[in-house]
């Protein structure tokens, strides 16, 4: 269908199509392609992103004390919450060992003086993770409970963790890094499915005070970034111009990334894979140079510790380009305050600051996005974009308000593609540009 | 012409309310005259035409229409058959406040049997092709192919061991033999006088007291529509054995039933000696049935209604000629606490129509209208009729003759009935099951695990007094898993038609059975209820179902058997626990191996670390590393340190569970003796609290 709606844009031989259609679609489509005049030479819309790039490099000193810095300077300024909030660091693996070892040590003793045993596992329960205004993220508030093994309800996660505990310690003592999979393989008897062996996972990392990265364990591949950047890996020397249309995948174990150098003026963020695709091919980086990135739908761990890095170390405004649609909300949220999953490390990995370039619901009508590229939202869409009204981050930013009412009055939501309609390129050819030159973010 | 036709409650046998049959027969009278009075008007031809017109006796009607009252098919006849023969008996012994005890025999028998009976003799066929069951050579080349087929997968399956399938029942095309069979009731009711028996079966519709009251029956024919069937199918006569209480004769008639001029053919009709001095009645008939096909609701309209029933005796007997085939059930008696005999009672206002109150002024003995309003319904005192006299008009005052109100008048009461407000009709009149006898007949007949009952008050839907009394059970013999719904209208077991049914439908849809702790799909849940009314809103020609449409009954369905689930939860919970207290240590000793482990190999790894290179510890930790190293702590020291630690906590555990639930026990359940009869010789065991006798 957009294969024939670009045809139509284009106006040459707009001889397919209905009848009844053609004169609506052919408008809507000459709107869309009039915008394309209204395109300034790029080099002007380089100047006026070079003065945000600027603008936000030089704001960020400031801005950073308060939140965003880094992770040993965030406790530091957060004395007072660190009592009351668990704070993850990234740790050694000797420190880390240390604690372990002290744990089992316990334990042992513990069960050899006939007691049994327990750990003093911090709650992650929802309900015990919380939204600070002023930090900006969701953080766990510090609150233990007991996992005694003789009682029915906790002994198997009492195991597990126990279990937990003495993989990790190897795999440290190894100096090696192991993926969630690989843990979970490792005593699949026990741990039945991997949803349980992740979970304690997580209760370790609190138990310990430690980032899951410390405990050299890392979730799979899942984020790729495309553009100007270059880092190494391990090691190797990585040219993200070089990487073809698939990008570079963004290595699990952040600790592996070093030297990233970056002659980019901003970082855009891509819910999709599809998206991101077009964006790559299009070689949209070279013609406005930027850092393309996206993990996929829901961002994973690594691609959040990632980002977070880009923008802590070369300070670039990070633009992001997602559904119009309740979940691309939620994603942008996960990666400025972080995911309740996570909360204990949204220290680390929550980026602040992100604008929210498009696909926007006010988009949808200025660009006239042709009505059968547009879905209704369904009940449960409703009740999700509701229940986001309520929620802190967005209240905090009155354009997210305004755009979020928007959608849920006219129940309609559309998908980055939704653009193809004028011609599968209008994103990086027309949408993009436009948006960038009249700094249409918010 | 609603006449409520039945045989009087004196007989024992059969008193039926008749209102759909009588008034259709009605209409088609009507119809006829109409017919008749068009084609006067009309040409000579239609005029003779109309003389054709035929008056249809009741018993052809039901003849004809045999569906209505349940003689769909030779299957369901037998099935209908033995459950009006059985539900008149049980009427009839409770009439005279006896517990029923109650002997069902079905008989097959066999065509060459039959034919002997009716003194036909067997003829070999000789044109084979007339026949429908023909085997053509080609036909029987393709059966022959395909059962040596069947026998060789047969062969393999069980070289390979796998399981053997049943053979395909052979069974030849089209209608096949008939099969007969006797059908034979006995109880210890009543019984009839020996002068009426003849007009008390092979009359429909005959009768002359006219009652409201809680009913077994569903279509009032009774034991007479299974003479019309057997004349139908069999032509064989029916046979009755009576004899009253006192009486020192038996009466026994043979008699078949006129149908075109429903009268009762006797064809012997005689006293015989009573030398036992039983009472009661023994009906047989013989007729066409399918014993294959409804063989499972025979037994499960046994079992229901031994459940329903717990005060009756029942013994069920199949017989052919076969022995693998034969059947004996016997039901035992489980209490002698009978519910009381319905009692008749007087129309509530809101629930007459025109028809009724004409019908009640044409039979009422009192003179005005006062007296009739006051005393011919319930719930009108004379204070209340007074106002409700005032309330029609001028034209209407106490002392109106009631026979003389003209039919506007009658139009208006009714309306008055209509509108006006009535205090609700007790319940009084209904005679339920009992909720004691509810649950007695639940676990004797199912042996449940976890039984409740309950019973809802009276309550009304339009004019009538209902009750809905309801049981859950769980688990128990013979219970398929998930819902097992038994359904009672005015204590009859319900079988067909569930789907659509006020009671199925509540508790498939209206119950949240989680919430309760029980798991509709895997808990074996019998479902009990029972409703009696003095009018139950069937559905359906069959009248097999109440219709889900009424909100009244569907919401005391739901409300009792939410009450029911209530006093379920508490016991599924106590279980529950119990059941988790058994199994802790066995969850916890599950988990040992590998906590001994996990914290082995970890303590195993620090201490192999070189004393330099390794962080300093406190001394106890020294200690214990050193124990390690020496390996005089093992994994086997972990395991046996965590199994006693174990084995202590549920030790603590049970005591504390122990406390806290107490000594309450389950209220226990009366144990039922049958009576002995007969006088034995005792020998008595005495002790203070009880003595035990010992029949040698």
């Amino acid at each position: 269908m957009s294969e024939k709606k670009r045809r139509g844009g284009a106006g040459a031989g707009a001889a397919s199509g209905s009848a009844s259609k053609k004169p609506r679609v052919s408008t809507a489509a000459s709107y869309a392609e009039s915008l394309r005049s209204k395109l300034r030479p790029d080099a002007s819309i380089l100047a006026t992103l070079r003065s945000l790039a600027s603008a936000c490099s030089k704001s960020k000193p400031a801005g950073s004390s308060s939140s965003s810095s880094s992770a040993s300077k965030a406790l530091a300024a957060e004395d007072d919450p660190a009592a009351s909030y668990i704070v993850v660091a990234d740790q050694d693996s000797a420190s880390v060992t240390s604690r372990i070892n002290r744990l089992v040590l316990a334990a042992a003793r513990s069960i050899l003086s006939g007691r049994g045993f327990s750990f003093a596992v911090p709650s992650r329960a929802a309900s015990n993770q919380v939204y600070l205004p002023d930090l900006d993220r969701i953080v766990l508030v510090r609150r233990e409970s007991a996992r005694p093994f003789a009682n029915v309800a906790t002994a198997r996660k009492a195991t597990i963790t126990a279990r937990v505990l003495s993989l990790v310690h190897a795999v440290l003592r190894r100096g090696i890094h192991v993926t969630k999979r690989d843990l979970f393989y490792t005593d699949v008897k026990l741990f039945g499915d991997q949803a349980q062996s992740d979970a304690v996972l997580d209760d370790v990392s609190c138990m310990l005070g430690c980032t899951r990265s410390s405990l050299h364990v890392v979730a799979s591949e899942k984020g790729v970034v495309v553009g100007r950047l270059t880092f190494a890996d391990d090691g190797d020397r990585i040219d993200c111009t070089r990487m073809g249309v698939g990008g570079k995948a963004i290595p699990p174990n952040i600790d592996r990334v070093s030297g990233i150098e970056s002659d980019a003026l901003f970082i855009l963020l891509v819910e999709k894979d599809a998206a991101f695709m077009r964006l790559a091919e299009d070689r949209f980086y070279n013609r406005f140079p930027c850092i393309i990135l996206t993990a996929k739908g829901q961002p994973d761990v690594a691609t959040r510790l990632f980002l977070r890095r880009l923008k802590v170390e070369l300070k670039l405004p990070v633009l992001a380009l997602v559904d119009s649609d309740p979940y691309g909300l939620k994603i942008l949220s996960v990666y400025m305050c972080g995911s309740k999953n996570m909360s204990y490390d949204s220290a680390n990995l929550t980026t602040p600051d992100i604008k929210w370039l498009g696909v926007r619901p006010s988009d949808l009508d200025k660009y006239r996005v042709p009505e059968q590229c547009r879905l209704p939202m369904t009940d449960h869409d409703i009740k999700v974009g509701k229940e986001l009204l309520e929620e802190d981050f967005v209240k905090q930013n009155e354009g997210w308000v305004k755009e979020l009412e928007t959608m849920l009055r006219t129940r309609q939501k559309a998908e980055i593609q939704a653009l193809s309609s004028f011609g599968f390129q209008y994103l990086t050819e027309v949408y993009l540009p436009l948006k960038l030159q009249q700094q249409d973010w918010i | 012409m609603d006449d409520d036709a039945g045989d009087g409650a004196a007989s024992g046998g059969t008193k039926r309310k008749v209102t759909a049959a009588s008034s259709s027969a009605a209409a088609k009278g009507k119809a006829a005259g109409k017919g008749k009075a068009a084609s006067k008007a009309s040409a000579l031809a239609t005029a003779k035409e109309s003389s054709l017109l035929k008056q249809k006796s009741p018993a052809e009607f039901f003849a004809e229409n045999k569906n209505i009252a349940g003689f769909d098919n030779p299957g369901k006849s037998l099935y209908t058959t033995m459950r009006e023969l059985v539900e008149n008996a049980l009427d009839s012994a409770e009439s005279i406040s006896e517990l029923p005890d109650i002997e069902i025999i079905i008989e097959e028998i066999t065509k060459s049997k039959f034919n002997t009976m009716i003194g036909l003799v067997d003829r070999q066929r000789i044109d084979e092709e007339l026949y429908d069951d023909f085997e053509s050579a080609k036909a029987r080349e393709k059966r022959l192919a395909k059962e040596a087929r069947f026998q060789e997968t047969q062969a393999k399956n069980a070289a390979l061991g796998k399981k053997v399938k049943e053979a395909p029942a052979a069974r030849g095309k089209g209608r096949g033999e008939a099969a007969f069979f006797r059908v034979t009731c006995k109880d210890n009711g009543r019984g009839m006088p020996h002068d009426d028996i003849p007009n008390m079966l092979g009359r429909v519709l005959s009768g002359t007291k006219y009652g409201l009251r809680q009913t077994r029956g569903k279509f009032g024919l009774g034991a007479k529509m299974a003479l019309i069937w057997s004349k139908m199918s069999t032509g064989l006569p029916i046979e009755i054995k009576s004899s009253m209480k006192g009486q020192n004769f038996i009466s026994f008639c043979r008699l078949d039933i006129d149908i075109h001029k429903n009268v009762p053919h006797v064809h012997l009709h005689e006293k015989r000696e009573n030398k036992d001095r039983w009472h009661g009645a023994e009906l047989q008939v013989i007729i066409e049935g399918n014993w294959t096909t409804h063989r499972s609701k025979i037994l499960h309209y046994m079992r229901q209604m031994a459940v329903i029933t717990p005060y009756a005796q029942f013994l069920f007997r199949f017989l052919s000629d076969s022995p693998d085939k034969n059947l004996t059930i016997q039901f035992a008696r489980r209490t002698d606490v009978m519910p009381p005999i319905p009692l008749q009672t007087k129309h509530h206002p809101s629930a007459v129509d025109l028809l009724l109150i004409k019908r009640l002024i044409s039979e009422t003995t009192k003179q005005n209208l006062l007296q009739f309003l006051q005393h011919e319904f319930v719930n009108i005192s004379k204070s209340h009729a007074e106002r409700l006299i005032g309330e029609m008009g001028p034209d209407f005052s106490a002392k109106t003759t009631v026979k003389s109100l003209t039919s506007q008048q009658l139009v208006r009461i009714h309306q008055l009935f209509r509108q006006a407000k009535f205090d609700d009709p007790s319940g009084n009149c209904l005679s339920p099951a009992g909720e004691y006898n509810l649950r007695l007949g639940i676990i004797k007949e199912l042996h449940p695990d976890l039984v409740a009952t309950h019973a809802s008050s009276p309550q009304v839907f339009e004019g009538h007094p209902f009750i809905v009394e309801a049981g859950i059970s769980i688990g128990g013999k013979d219970v398929k898993h998930g819902l097992n719904i038994f359904r009672y209208a005015n204590r009859i077991p319900l079988l067909f038609e569930q789907g659509a049914d006020v009671i199925t439908r509540t508790a498939l849809k209206r119950i949240n059975w989680s919430s309760y702790k029980i798991n509709q799909q895997q808990d074996k849940i019998g479902v009990f209820v029972s409703i009696v009314s003095t009018k139950i809103p069937f559905k359906g020609t069959g009248k097999e179902y109440i219709g889900d449409d009424i909100t009244e009954i569907a919401s005391a369905v739901q409300s009792a058997l939410k009450q029911c689930c209530l006093q379920l939860k508490s016991k599924i919970v106590k279980k529950l626990q119990a059941r988790e207290r058994q199994d802790r240590k066995r969850n916890l000793n599950r988990y040992i191996p590998d906590v001994a482990r996990a914290i082995m190999e970890t303590l195993g790894e620090i201490a192999d670390e070189s004393p330099p290179k390794r962080p300093r510890y406190d001394k106890e930790d020294e200690e214990l590393l050193e124990k390690v190293n020496s390996e005089e702590v093992t994994e086997m020291t972990f395991r046996d340190c965590l199994t006693q630690h174990v084995e202590q906590v549920d030790y603590e555990m049970a005591l504390e569970y122990a406390m806290q639930s107490g000594v309450s026990e389950e209220p226990r359940e009366a144990l039922y003796l049958n009576s002995l009869e007969g006088s034995y010789k005792f020998i008595d065991f005495q002790s203070p609290v009880f003595v035990f006798r010992f029949i040698p």
